[in-house]
């Protein structure tokens, strides 16, 4: 790829149009884009005349969007790459932990060949950002993660990742903080943590070492939450209040939070307030059988939302596409986002915030300066392609496409 | 008629098990004589090179889809984009927008409908039942059209059309309009929530049965209503449907009700509707709680799935993949293993499933018709749980192409 090029008519949303009885249609363009290094230099519209001596890719016609952020997989568990493979019926959580870690030396040996095989399904369907748990475990040890680190790095001129030390089988239990120090001197860069109460079995201390864990190597923290009701909410009651003390203002998620959708709206309300002083993230993966967070509530008191696949086809479950765009019909499935402006806003769950047009229907991507990563897909705007869910005809990171093809 | 050899098509033999647990599904390679529609020999062995063959290339066969619950006759489906309106009052919103609509999409409806026949197709489907709409806005415009689409692909698949007045049977006096589409080509009466739509249960319901009779047809009801009222709804049409001597010819289309019955009244009601053999279709909603598919299954009540919408003026989402349902009504269910993953199956198929659950092979079995697919997975619960994508559809022995492709051209 040559420095510089012009990625020719692709088709960018430029606002909303409202009819006499106040239904909103999306207006689009065909514009040209100058990249250079990776970068959004200059926009232009389809009438401007691309000097003969540049290079130019032609975008066809179909919508961009912007890349999709993954932001809660598990590449070290899936079975992708191996033969088709269902869950073990288990009657509780201690079982399915049991079977787990009999399985984890099966697997260890071919975790990059895995690893790598989602994350070419999570990039042909429009991810160019993974945030990837590793399990860290007494059974396992850092195998996995040398494995999931080496496809990652493989696939660095395709995305940008990160990989947080997940203790999977609890962290206060014996040779677990020992190996995650190792594990974050080794590759990964967010410290993991899981269920305080329901696994660790003693909310402050878990939190307590995840902070320090987390102090030590100044990295930033996800932890998945599954403990539902109260006592879910005052692990992120807690959780929040380590935080400001210990000043990591912006450095902190809790995954999944089922529990906020399932103590009173007023409580929830209140937490959110506090997410949102903090800086604090709640990742979900829109679950259909749990209580999810509630989204809408979280998002107008400022919490940052992302979404994630989680993990799949793996001993866990064997549903799932890899595709955020999915992940957002459904959402607007679940929430009953039906009309072109709630359509097209719910965009932003799987690009980790930029929409093509704010609320108010202004041009707010892509913008001169930001990094090229786009989609790009056969649909009319971005409702559409939330509701439709079109294919990923093209996906493009920093300039350079990565899935897919133009050509 | 010369015989017709699918080569090379991998069949499930069994299950496989450890510690008495179902871990996997067998399978081995045959090759199938097809003769007159029917499926006239399994073979282990090869046939000779002379015989007229198509290699299947290790593919899995299955029987093939039915959509139980569909709206061919109003969509968007081929057309422009269109987002649904914001809602201001309820199910009556959508009504009051019909009114405009219905006249403004005649003009499309049968190539829309043609269109979402297409699609139905390329996802394995042959059989299809479709409500339609007869009001008094449209009278009997959508069912004329949405009869000649169906017409069309009568040699690829077979179908049932629900005259279906969506305005209120009473509510809105179609009546009479609904007799004269079972003179029209409509094959089951429709009906909608007796108690909210029409404001009369019993007069509602007396009214679609004896209309029924008169014409020696089914009847398939929308019924929304949630809890007791539903739940008295439903016992009533299980009256009806008794009175009227219809036992196995009436269905519950969505049964949102049924949702709010749990335990003893769940079986209760069960049982009344086993007893005169009313089945259930539902879509699976994800935005309100589902039927509960597996209880109403074990006590012996067909369940069958619909997609209701591909992108409408009720809702923009829908794919018209069968094979993608049936893994959301998995994962709702939390149906992860082998056997449950592989069971799913028959909730779209009528309830056929290649193994019955002692794993013995009962599909397909010589003198079956040929009606089925090829997807391309090792085995069902794989099929259904990493949605296998439908490589190729056959109909009475024939390979289903499309009707469109020039149109299809053209229009792109």
């Amino acid at each position: 790829m040559p420095k510089s090029h012009w990625l020719t008519n692709i088709k960018l949303e430029t606002g909303y149009l409202k009819d006499e009885k106040g239904v909103y249609t999306t207006k689009t363009e065909l514009f040209h884009l100058k990249i250079e290094d990776g970068k959004v230099i200059e926009k232009q519209s389809s009438g401007y005349e691309i000097s003969k001596n540049e290079n130019t890719v032609d975008g066809r016609g179909f919508l961009a969007l912007p890349s999709f952020k993954e932001m809660h997989n598990h590449l070290d568990k899936t079975y992708l790459s191996l033969d088709w493979k269902a869950c073990r019926p288990v009657k509780n959580l201690e079982e399915r932990l049991r079977y787990e870690a009999m399985e984890l030396e099966e697997l260890a040996p071919t975790a990059r060949q895995r690893a790598s095989k989602m994350i070419e399904l999570l990039l042909s369907k429009g991810s160019t950002h993974i945030r990837t748990h590793v399990n860290i475990d007494p059974y396992i040890g850092l195998k996995n993660l040398e494995g999931v680190r080496e496809a990652l790095e493989d696939y660095s001129d395709k995305l940008t990742f990160e990989i947080v030390a997940f203790p999977q089988h609890g962290l206060l239990r014996e040779h677990v903080i020992p190996l995650m120090k190792e594990a974050m001197r080794s590759g990964a860069s967010i410290v993991g943590g899981l269920d305080p109460a329901g696994i660790d079995r003693n909310i402050e201390k878990s939190l307590y070492e995840v902070m320090n864990l987390s102090t030590e190597f100044d990295a930033d923290i996800d932890i998945h939450l599954h403990d539902g009701g109260h006592v879910g909410l005052y692990t992120i009651d807690k959780f929040a209040e380590m935080i400001e003390e210990a000043k990591w203002h912006n450095r902190a998620a809790v995954s999944h939070a089922f529990c906020l959708g399932e103590v009173p709206v007023p409580q929830a309300e209140e937490m959110a307030e506090r997410l949102n002083e903090l800086g604090m993230s709640v990742m979900s993966t829109i679950p259909i059988t749990k209580s999810l967070p509630p989204i809408e509530l979280l998002d107008r008191k400022g919490v940052n939302i992302y979404l994630g696949c989680d993990g799949f086809y793996d001993s866990w479950g064997p549903f799932g596409t890899g595709d955020l765009l999915e992940k957002v019909t459904r959402y607007g499935e679940l929430y009953r986002k039906s009309d072109e402006i709630s359509l097209a806003q719910s965009l932003k769950w799987a690009t980790g915030g930029p929409v093509p047009l704010n609320k108010d229907g202004e041009m707010s991507w892509p913008l001169e300066g930001e990094e090229a990563n786009l989609v790009l897909v056969d649909a009319s705007c971005s409702a559409e392609a939330v509701a439709r869910t079109p294919k990923r005809e093209a996906v493009i990171f920093r300039g350079k496409v990565v899935a897919g093809q133009l050509t | 008629m010369t015989a017709l050899w699918i080569t090379n098509v991998r069949l499930e033999k069994g299950f496989i098990y450890e510690n008495e647990q179902i871990t996997g599904t067998s399978t081995e390679i045959c090759h199938l004589k097809i003769e007159a529609g029917k499926i006239a020999e399994i073979s282990l062995l090869a046939p000779d090179s002379n015989e007229n063959q198509l290699d299947a290339k290790q593919k899995l066969l299955l029987p093939s889809l039915r959509d139980m619950h569909i709206h061919i006759d109003k969509t968007y489906y081929g057309g422009p984009w269109k987002a649904c309106t914001p809602i201001t009052n309820g199910i009556f919103t959508r009504l009051e927008e019909e009114k405009e609509l219905l006249p403004k999409l005649l003009p499309t409806a049968q190539e829309r409908a043609e269109k979402m026949i297409e699609l139905y197709l390329e996802n394995g489907h042959t059989h299809i039942r479709t409500h339609c709409n007869v009001d008094p806005v449209i009278g009997l415009k959508n069912l004329e059209a949405t009869v000649n689409a169906l017409k069309k692909y009568e040699d690829v698949l077979t179908y049932d059309i629900v005259a279906f007045p969506q305005h209120g049977l009473l509510r809105s006096g179609s009546v009479q309009l609904i007799r004269d589409a079972m003179k029209n080509g409509a094959t089951l009466v429709g009906g909608v929530d007796p108690a909210t739509v029409d404001r009369n249960i019993e007069k509602s319901l007396h009214t679609i049965f004896e209309i029924a009779a008169e014409h020696n047809k089914g009847v398939d009801i929308h019924l929304h209503d949630p809890n007791s009222l539903g739940a008295f709804t439903f016992e009533r049409m299980a009256d009806y449907t008794k009175e009227a001597g219809m036992a196995g010819r009436a269905t519950i289309s969505h049964g949102i009700a049924l949702a709010d019955l749990s335990g003893e009244a769940l079986a209760e009601m069960a049982a009344i509707l086993k007893e005169q053999e009313i089945d259930v279709t539902t879509t699976i909603p994800i935005n309100r709680t589902t039927i509960p598919v597996p209880a109403l299954d074990r006590y012996g009540i067909p369940v069958s799935v619909g997609h209701d919408s591909i992108t409408d003026h009720w809702s923009p989402f829908g794919t018209g993949n069968t094979i993608q349902k049936l893994g959301t009504l998995a994962e709702s269910f939390r149906m992860i293993d082998e056997y449950s993953l592989s069971s799913v199956l028959k909730f779209a198929t009528g309830g056929i499933t290649p193994l019955n659950k002692a794993g013995e092979r009962v599909w397909p079995k010589v003198g079956d018709d040929a009606t089925m697919m090829l997807v391309d997975a090792t085995c069902s619960a794989e099929a259904i749980a990493r949605r296998a994508p439908v490589e190729s559809l056959f109909f009475k022995g024939n390979k289903v192409e499309s009707k469109r492709t020039e149109l299809n051209i053209i229009n792109s």
